[in-house]
Formats: C-alpha cells, structure tokens, sequence
C-alpha cells in the first residue's frame, strides 16, 4: 500500500506535512511536523525544548538573488530568505535562539553533475555559512549523496528522525 | 525474465486512458481547433465543468466580481488552458494513487506530472520550440510506464531493481539489468496501445535517454528530458530511486542549460505547480462557485 499521507501541506489530528517550498512552526507538544522527498532541496528543523515550540523548512534554492519577485510571493522557496523567517516565527512563540536544536537534511546531486550545477551542495554551503554567520550550530545533519530523505521532527521532544526507503534513523537526539 | 510485451499482457488491468485525452491528443496538431469542439467534449462530465468553471473564475485569470457560467469561462480560458486543464483533470485519476513501485507517498507521481508538463511547457517557449502544448502533453504523460510497474510488481519493485544499483548506475540502467528494459520503454509500449502520436510515443520512450545530437533529432525529446530532470531538482515526485539520473550533457548545450536558467525553471515549475493544484483542488473560489 501506499502510504496514505498527502503530499501537500496538510494538517491531521497529529501530523503537519510539508511541501516543497513551505514551512510550518508548532507548540503543539502531540504534533509531528514532516517532509517528504528532499533531494537536493533542504530540511531545515528548529526546536526550543524548554518552550517546546519547533518548526521545519523545506526550501529549494539558496537565494533569493534569483528572483527578488519569487522570493517575496514565497519566501520558503529559498534558504537566505526561508532560515531566518523559521527562525523569527519561533521567536514569536517565545523560541529563543541560544536554546535552539538545529537539524538539517536534503541536499543531495543528480549523477554526472560536473559543477555545472552543484544545487544540493550550494544548498549545504549556505546554512553553513548562514548558521556561521549567526553563531548557531547544527546539532545533526544528514545531507549529500544522491538519496531521497524524509525528515521528521516530533514536537513531544524535538527528536529528528530521517527516513530512507525502509531505513529510518534518529539523528537528534544520538 | 519478463519481456516487455508479456508484462504488458499479463498485466491483469492495463490504466486505461480516458476517451477525452485521446481525442485532444487527436487535435494538438491542428491550428484551426474550436472551443466550441472542446465545450463538445467536456459538457457531459460535470468535474471537468466545475474544474473549468473554477479555473475561469480564479484570481489568476483575472475574475473579480462576477461569476462566469461554463460556456463563458470556456470562451475566457480560451483554447490552449483548456486543452491543458482537461489533460489534466482527466489523467490526474491515473495517476493520483499511483507511485508504489517507486516507494512514493500518494500524490507524488501526479505532482510529478504536472510539474513535468509545467515544466516541458516553460522550456519550449523559452527555447523558442514550435508546439509548447505538446511539450505540455509529453511532460505530463512521460512517466505511464511506472503506472504499469505498480500494477506488475507493486513494492517489490524496488527490491528487484536496488540488487543492480551502486554509485556509478543510474536508476535507469538498473531497471534495464533487473528487467532489459526500462519504464520509459515500458511507457512508450503503453502509450502506443493507447493510440498516442508517434511524437508523444517517442518522447516518453526518449525522456532519459534522448537521442544524440547527430542522429534524427527532434528537440521535444530534449525538452522534456529536461523536463524531468527539472522535476527531480525541484523535489517533484522523488521516490526512492532518489537523484540517480543523469542530465544528457548534449541537451545541456544545446538548451543552453546554465545554473541560472535552471534555477529558474525550477523555481517557476513549483510555483505553477502549487498554483495549478490549488485550482484543480478547488481551494480557490469555491464560496464564489457555490
């Protein structure tokens, strides 16, 4: 069977799912939010456990630069301008930053990319620099390869669990 | 190992294509086709109307305040949305539950459709191709192939095909090793028993491994392989054979494919994409229609 769970961003009872290019921020402590299908595109989890007020990502590109326009219609769609709203919606539920558990997943190449492209590993490099910048760390993360990922986080306790065909393994926390 | 034709005809329920699609297929090479033939075709399905109506009705195409009936929203879409529309809605049923071989979650290989066809259709017009809707047409239907591996093998199928994966493989030679074939030749074979155009036939059997550049080349097969590597980057439709495919390096050139224009085709197929799924889901206008 197919798993039944849609494919857009939808909410059930327990589980929130994200879309490509959407987010979604939580503090209900019985939600799980999740993404499917992250390839090159990137996960993105924050989760304050002593508020318990998390949210999750799904961006495609790294920057805005591309389309000032696009950017603003959906700002989920690129790093540079999805990372910091994530951020500042958490804040709003009383989320403060040197709490923060950051977990990261996706970014993974289509074969035979000789740098012409690079979009999942341009992907990576900018919530590196993004993270440096502002004196975050990424507590866990799961990226490259040419793998597709399902990323969850369960904002009972903030764990981050990362799904790959049958095999699913908790990154945060180890 | 099973040939092509005996999964073909062992299979129990072939997906069978809807009437419709066949006969707009029929028209995508003439110039002089009516609406009124269209509004012939679609009247007696009330979804499609009602998809129709909510199309012509929505913000997107300009509506406001007054609500149009379905011979007026056919006049305002005018003949090439609706043919894309109709394509649409009448395959979405084909491909709605479909993905299991792929280990895919419900919805994404429809999602992969539409954002295949969105996509094809955006670099035609960008490449200056002669028949965007056909690029339209191809994108949408490249993967029927899968529909019929679900059917044969449903979730095994990635068990027998993973045993020929490693680093170097793409997902297509793996298919090839496990089966002698793969799900665009598999697709083509479907779509010839449907009846499709030899173009749109040839498309889905190319659309991983279009012809080199010096043999009988025809630029659709080039778009829509495109197409659906603009797909896998956009995270549309990925399944659990993942990114392991392969952009043709001559379609690269000759699409003059840089890092920027595929950003940006990527970044316009998920916005139609998301636009194009609210309409047909009916999220936009319903209190307007009702």
């Amino acid at each position: 069977m197919v798993p039944p769970s849609a494919p857009i961003s939808s909410t059930d009872a327990a589980k929130t799912v994200i879309g490509v290019a959407d987010m979604a921020i939580s503090s209900d402590p019985n939600a799980t939010l999740i993404t499917y299908a992250l390839g090159s595109c990137i996960g993105v989890t924050v989760y304050d456990p002593q508020v318990h007020v998390g949210g999750m990502l799904h961006f495609m590109l790294p920057s805005a630069k591309l389309s000032q326009e696009k950017a603003e219609n959906n700002p989920a769609m690129f790093g540079d301008t999805g990372i910091p709203l994530l951020f500042k919606k958490c804040y709003e539920l009383g989320a403060q930053k040197e709490r923060m558990i950051v977990c990261a997943a996706g970014g993974a190449e289509v074969m035979s990319d000789n740098g012409q492209f690079k979009i999942g590993s341009r992907n990576r490099t900018l919530i590196r620099k993004i993270f440096w910048k502002n004196n975050i760390l990424i507590s866990a993360d799961d990226t490259g390869s040419t793998i597709s990922r399902t990323m969850a986080l369960s904002m009972a306790d903030g764990s981050v669990t990362i799904r790959n065909k049958a095999t699913e393994r908790m990154i945060w926390p180890l | 190992m099973a040939t092509l034709n005996n999964i073909l005809s062992q299979c129990e329920s072939l997906p069978v294509l809807p009437s419709t699609v066949a006969r707009l297929t029929s028209m995508l090479n003439r110039e002089d086709v009516e609406v009124s033939e269209i509004h012939e075709i679609v009247r007696t399905d009330d979804a499609l109307s009602m998809t129709i109506m909510r199309y012509a009705n929505s913000a997107q195409y300009g509506a406001r305040n007054r609500v149009f009936n379905l011979q007026e929203s056919l006049a305002r879409l005018g003949r090439r949305h609706l043919m894309q529309i109709v394509l649409q809605q009448q395959v979405a049923d084909l491909f709605l539950d479909a993905g299991e071989a792929y280990g895919m979650h419900r919805g994404a290989l429809w999602r992969s459709a539409q954002g295949g066809a969105l996509a094809a259709e955006c670099i035609a017009r960008d490449h200056g191709f002669e028949d965007p809707d056909l690029a339209f047409v191809c994108g949408l239907l490249r993967d029927v192939g899968k529909l019929v591996l679900d059917k044969h093998y449903g979730s095994e199928y990635m068990t027998l095909v993973s045993k020929h994966l490693n680093t170097q493989t793409s997902f297509i030679e793996a298919e090839r090793a496990a089966l002698g074939f793969d799900h665009a030749e598999l697709g083509a074979e479907l779509a010839v028993r449907w009846g499709l155009p030899v173009r749109i036939v040839a498309a889905i059997r190319f659309h991983h491994a279009p012809p080199p550049p010096d043999s009988d080349d025809d630029d659709l097969f080039s778009i829509v392989h495109a197409a659906d590597m603009i797909c896998l980057w956009a995270g549309l439709g990925l399944g659990h054979d993942g990114l392991q495919y392969r952009l043709a390096d001559h379609v690269r050139l000759k699409l003059n494919l840089s890092r920027d224009v595929v950003e940006g085709f990527i970044a316009q197929t998920v916005a139609a994409t998301k636009a194009s799924e609210e309409l047909v889901q009916g999220k936009q206008n319903e209190e307007k229609l009702a």
